[in-house]
């Protein structure tokens, strides 16, 4: 009952884990780049991402309009809303808890996952991006350029967004916003157009991630949306600050569950991987925490 | 700005007021059906088994009866359909509804018309409960026909039982529809497809190792895998079961695992929805070769070969729990003129949908024996109970209600394969399954004379 | 004395109120309402938890409605276990396991508060999600997990008394009812002042000598036991839980529900099971689309959340006040004085205080 234990298989989960892990760390990164400046926990970036590769889909694939237009609109369509919420919706809540904030964007999510159910019905539906067409192979598994993609993208996004914020002005408005927002403000930080710059970035990381796990995972909204959970986990690795934590803790547990998957037996229990990484990491960091009684509650 | 905060107030306690008065008031009146049909996008449902239009001539109707629209007093008939969740299972219901159009618009059951109440219980228990109470309870509905859910067996059940209702299940899928007093599906359920396409494998391929993929949840995807692995006892094949979790993205992983110990055949018994990535993920890796694929009845569906792609042309079968879909039979013929003519264009042409139209073929056809002011859900009930074999070319064997404590009357089927050109085609025709769960079915058709 | 009769004075019309749906509910409405009514009657149970722990401690719980399905799992169970267990010691048997892992639950928020306590906790549902779809709920087999192998599907019994639809609408509102008193006696006594003085400040609270370790576990006890309480209501109503239901969305939404519909009221509570229950229904039974239906809540959380920092509940009471007041002109200042700010924490401060005025 229980499959061989190898060296091969273990390579082989050891690659598929590494896939994994990329899309996990991408949706992560999302999170981490908003949070940061804005303080709200995005959960409704898996559904923005769902309704970016659906509408690539359904509306210029499926219907063979060009499909150059389809991901530059279905990308524009997730900044859109990114900025929508991020701007029209999200200050409305800006002075109660974050966990709240985070609700706001939990109904703004269902709201677009409502539309997605109601607007496309098809029941089997695939997205090909021309990325599937290349391949390599490291030992059993074949890597295909979209799987590479995913991983070399959240790298980049990684680089490109320390380095964004380490040399530019605003790079540095999001980084003391990050630090502390009220004191912020008040030195004058142009919190507008840091929340403004972050949160269009994280329009762009959830078009770009949903239309690659459109691709690599089910073409289905609902699965798309709740992906947001992993990626809350690989977050939390980085203390939802640090990119290349949370890079690595998504890797992490992209690894862990693939690997579990040499054990029959606990094969179907591995999804607690991430939950457990992530609750063990905030308890671990939390332990040397004494209670303040005027900690920020964060 | 307090009056325009006390203004927002206002707005805000009025919509919840108002919308507790709209509850209060939705007591008594109500219109039925939920199931309004959200525009489709993408796939027209193929042009392949375009029926004949020559089939039925005109002014013959593709329903049991023909005449003029019936206007008598209205039957009232319920159906549950699993449609908004993580899968759009409703096909049965709108193969049901199609045919009770084709009733009404050619004489009804003997001038009484049907009134069709079909409802979306969301994949939700709790919202299934409350729609069986509604349909059972306040419709006074006479029969179930054609439903088709995840949850729903189990949870209405008891009440069906209570109130003395039958249904003539469209398509059943978790194990309570199969172990249910008041409930009898026309399909033959996933464990009975997935040991049609198992024993398929080792017939045609000689298959001695196989694995299960299916999701871990309880009386669906490790109820059907474990019957594999059961039977695989009994005929000397090893089965390794493949569970995941439902929300895993991991695709990669399940295929890998599912191929780690070169197995003979690889069986995918996942809705279509999610089979689709996992043959993507197969395809990605080259597995198409490296053992036999095949798959439920679930994943025979028009559109389903293209979709998958050119790459398994060739190389994945299908278990089919009712007849192939283009089949030239006189019902096969009369499910695709009814579908034509009064079902959506956009209704799936599937198993499931020839399922349902078949459920409600059958409650006609019992119905149509009665006396119509005599038609109450007590001489319903016992009606359709004494249906004892119902023969119909879409399925191998006769369905039937009887007496047994539990139904399961379809178990055999078909095999088709996607042949080279991306079409099914039918490899072997009715075979009985040797599922060890059906003993006691078996030894009641044996008793009880059930399934002619 | 005083004291005590005030309250109860207080309670009167409530309790007429209440009295009033008991009957009224099953005599008037249909099958199917009664069956959503209860539906949410047991989801204002949990509620009530999700909003105590949020409106008088801060404190964050994204694991109530998991802890629910706990319930349930544990009062299924007992129930197949052995008929002859009344059906009421096994909703409270359920309730106290979910206590017990609820207050395992609430452990971190000894040292994490807002944000990390919330992943943490949401964390244990997703795990409680993975681990109830892999054993299912009990249907009458032996064996630790209970299911059946090929045996008949026993499904979850209602108590003796309570067998038909309108009994058991009763009997749930009953045990709800308990529950909510349950809560307010620990508002009116010493856990409740503790509670206030904790959610203004820790040290003040700990300096005055409150077991602040205690009573916020505590809390986290009592609102674990509400929702495995509410949970084996809700296996006795449909007699069936399916596991998809119990997926870590439900628990955030049940927090989510909880605020929108007012974490600082009792009456908020009740709303969130309307909200939740009541309005889903009301869309089915008009045949809006589900998917169009679920637009609507995802709008309606948004909305709420913006439109009313105290939720439905503190507008529903604003409203009440305003037009009181507006009858009285004598008490127009007062009104104004009592206007939350809009902020949480002013609008708890000011139920705190009055919490510890009281």
């Amino acid at each position: 009952m229980i499959a061989a234990i190898t060296g091969t298989n273990l390579l082989t989960f050891l690659i598929t884990g590494l896939t994994v892990g990329g899309i996990y760390a991408l949706s992560a990164l999302g999170l981490v780049v908003v949070y940061r400046a804005t303080g709200v926990l995005n959960f409704a970036q898996g559904a923005v991402g769902a309704i970016a590769a659906l509408t690539l889909a359904n509306e210029f694939i499926g219907k063979g309009r060009p499909e150059a237009l389809g991901y530059i609109a279905a990308v524009a369509l997730a900044i859109v809303l990114s900025l929508f919420y991020g701007l029209v919706i999200s200050p409305r809540l800006s002075r109660r808890d974050p966990i709240v904030r985070a609700m706001g964007a939990l109904g703004f999510g269902l709201f677009i996952l409502g539309f997605c159910g109601w607007r496309w019905t098809a029941r089997i539906q695939k997205l090909d991006l021309p990325t599937d067409e290349w391949s390599f192979k490291i030992g059993e598994v074949t890597v295909t350029l979209t799987r590479a993609l995913v991983i070399v993208l959240a790298l980049v996004v990684t680089v490109a967004i320390t380095a964004f914020l380490n040399k530019t002005r605003v790079g540095l408005s999001m980084r003391s916003l990050a630090n502390d927002r009220e004191l912020s403000s008040m030195l004058g930080v142009d919190v507008r157009r840091a929340e403004t710059v972050a949160w269009l970035m994280g329009g762009v990381i959830a078009g770009l991630s949903g239309i690659l796990f459109g691709a690599t995972k089910q073409l289905d909204a609902s699965s798309l949306t709740f992906l947001v959970i992993p990626a809350i986990a690989a977050a939390v690795v980085g203390q939802l600050k640090s990119l290349w934590w949370t890079f690595a803790g998504a890797m992490l547990i992209g690894v862990i569950e693939a690997e579990l998957t040499n054990f029959n037996r606990i094969s179907p229990y591995k999804d607690i991987t991430q939950l457990a990484v992530g609750a063990g990491v905030i308890l671990l960091l939390q332990r040397s925490r004494v209670v303040s009684f005027v900690g920020a509650d964060r | 700005m307090k009056h325009r905060a006390m203004r927002k107030r206002a707005v805000f306690g009025a919509i919840v007021a108002l919308s507790l008065v709209a509850g209060a008031c939705g007591g008594d009146d109500d219109d039925g059906a939920s199931d309004t049909e959200a525009p489709d996008a993408t796939e027209a449902p193929d042009a392949t088994e375009a029926p004949d239009a020559t089939a039925a001539p005109a002014g013959d109707s593709p329903c049991l009866v023909s005449g003029e629209a019936a206007t008598g007093e209205p039957i009232k008939v319920g159906s549950i359909q699993s449609k908004t969740g993580p899968d759009d299972f409703s096909s049965s219901g709108q193969g049901a509804k199609a045919f009770f159009e084709c009733v009404n618009a050619n004489g009804g059951i003997n001038g009484r018309p049907v009134e069709f109440l079909l409802e979306d219980d969301q994949w939700t228990p709790e919202v299934a409960s409350q729609l069986g109470a509604k349909l059972v309870n306040d419709e006074g509905v006479v029969a179930m026909v054609g439903s088709s859910s995840f949850v729903e067996c189990g949870v209405n059940e008891p009440l069906y039982e209570q109130e003395g209702v039958v249904a003539v299940y469209g398509t059943g899928v978790p194990r309570e529809c199969y172990h249910s007093k008041n409930i009898s599906p026309t399909n033959a359920g996933p464990r009975n497809s997935a040991l049609g396409i198992a024993q398929y494998m080792v017939s045609e391929y000689g298959a001695e190792t196989m694995t299960c993929i299916s999701q871990n949840i309880p009386n669906v995807g490790e109820w059907v895998c474990t019957g594999l692995v059961e039977w695989g006892e009994t005929a000397g094949v090893t089965v390794r079961a493949v569970l995941h979790d439902p929300a895993n993205p991991d695709f990669i992983s399940i295929i890998q695992d599912s191929v780690s110990d070169n197995p003979d055949a690889v069986i995918v018994m996942e809705p279509a929805g999610l089979t689709v990535p996992l043959l993507a993920v197969a395809e990605e890796q080259d597995l198409g070769d490296a053992t036999h694929w095949g798959g439920p009845t679930s994943q025979y569906l028009a559109g389903f070969p293209e979709t998958i792609g050119e790459y398994w042309w060739g190389r994945y079968d299908v278990q089919a729990e009712l007849t192939t879909i283009d089949n030239t039979s006189p019902d096969n013929q009369a499910w695709l003129a009814t579908m034509d003519e009064y079902g959506e264009a956009d209704d799936p042409r599937d198993t499931f949908s020839q399922a349902g139209w078949l459920a409600a073929k059958i409650f006609t056809d019992t119905l149509l024996a009665m006396d119509p002011e005599a038609i109450t859900r007590e001489a319903v009930t016992e009606a359709i109970q004494n249906v004892k074999a119902y023969p119909s070319d879409l399925n191998c064997g006769d369905w039937y209600f009887g007496p047994g404590d539990r139904h399961n009357s379809n178990h055999a089927g078909r095999i088709v394969t996607i042949n080279d050109a991306g079409e099914y085609e039918l490899v072997e025709d009715c075979h009985e399954h040797a599922d060890p769960e059906l003993e006691d079915i078996l030894a009641l058709e044996e008793s009880e004379g059930l399934g002619g | 004395m005083t004291r005590v009769g005030r309250e109860l004075g207080r309670l009167l019309p409530v309790a007429i109120v209440l009295l009033f749906l008991a009957w009224w509910i099953p005599a008037y409405f249909s099958s199917y309402w009664l069956r959503a009514f209860t539906a949410a009657v047991v989801y204002s149970l949990a509620a009530l938890g999700v909003g105590l722990l949020y409106g008088r401690l801060g404190l964050v719980s994204l694991a109530n409605f998991a802890l629910l399905g706990v319930g349930a799992w544990v009062s299924l169970r007992l129930a197949l276990h052995d008929p002859h267990l009344p059906v009421a010691a096994n909703i409270v048997v359920g309730g106290v396991v979910a206590a017990a892992l609820g207050t395992l639950i609430g452990l971190p928020a000894l040292r994490l508060r807002g944000l990390y306590l919330a992943l943490v906790t949401l964390m244990s549902a997703g795990a409680f999600f993975v681990v109830i779809n892999a054993i299912g709920f009990p249907e009458g087999g032996s064996g630790f997990t209970g299911r059946g192998g090929s045996g008949a599907i026993r499904n979850a019994p209602r108590p003796s008394f309570a067998e038909n639809d309108s009994a058991y609408f009763r009997f749930a509102l009953a045990v709800a009812i308990l529950g909510f008193a349950l809560v307010l006696v620990h508002l009116r006594t010493r856990p409740g002042r503790a509670w206030a003085m904790i959610r203004r400040s820790e040290a003040a609270a700990y300096s005055a000598g409150v077991n602040v370790t205690m009573y916020k576990t505590w809390a986290f006890t009592l609102a674990g036991f509400l929702a495995g309480v509410a949970g084996g209501l809700y296996a006795a109503n449909i007699g069936r839980p399916g596991t998809g239901d119990f997926g870590a969305a439900s628990s955030m939404l049940l927090f989510g529900i909880s605020v929108s519909a007012g974490s600082f009221h009792l009456l908020g509570a009740a709303l969130a099971g309307l909200l939740a229950r009541g309005l889903p229904a009301l869309f089915s039974q008009r045949g809006i689309n589900a998917e169009i239906a679920n637009m609507i809540f995802g709008f309606l959380l948004m909305f709420s959340l913006t439109a009313a920092p105290e939720g439905a509940a503190g507008q529903l009471t604003g409203l009440a006040r305003s037009m009181r007041a507006r009858l009285s002109p004598r008490k127009r200042r007062a009104v104004s004085d009592g206007e939350p700010a809009g902020v949480d924490d002013a609008a708890n401060g000011a139920s705190a205080a009055a919490e510890v005025g009281s």
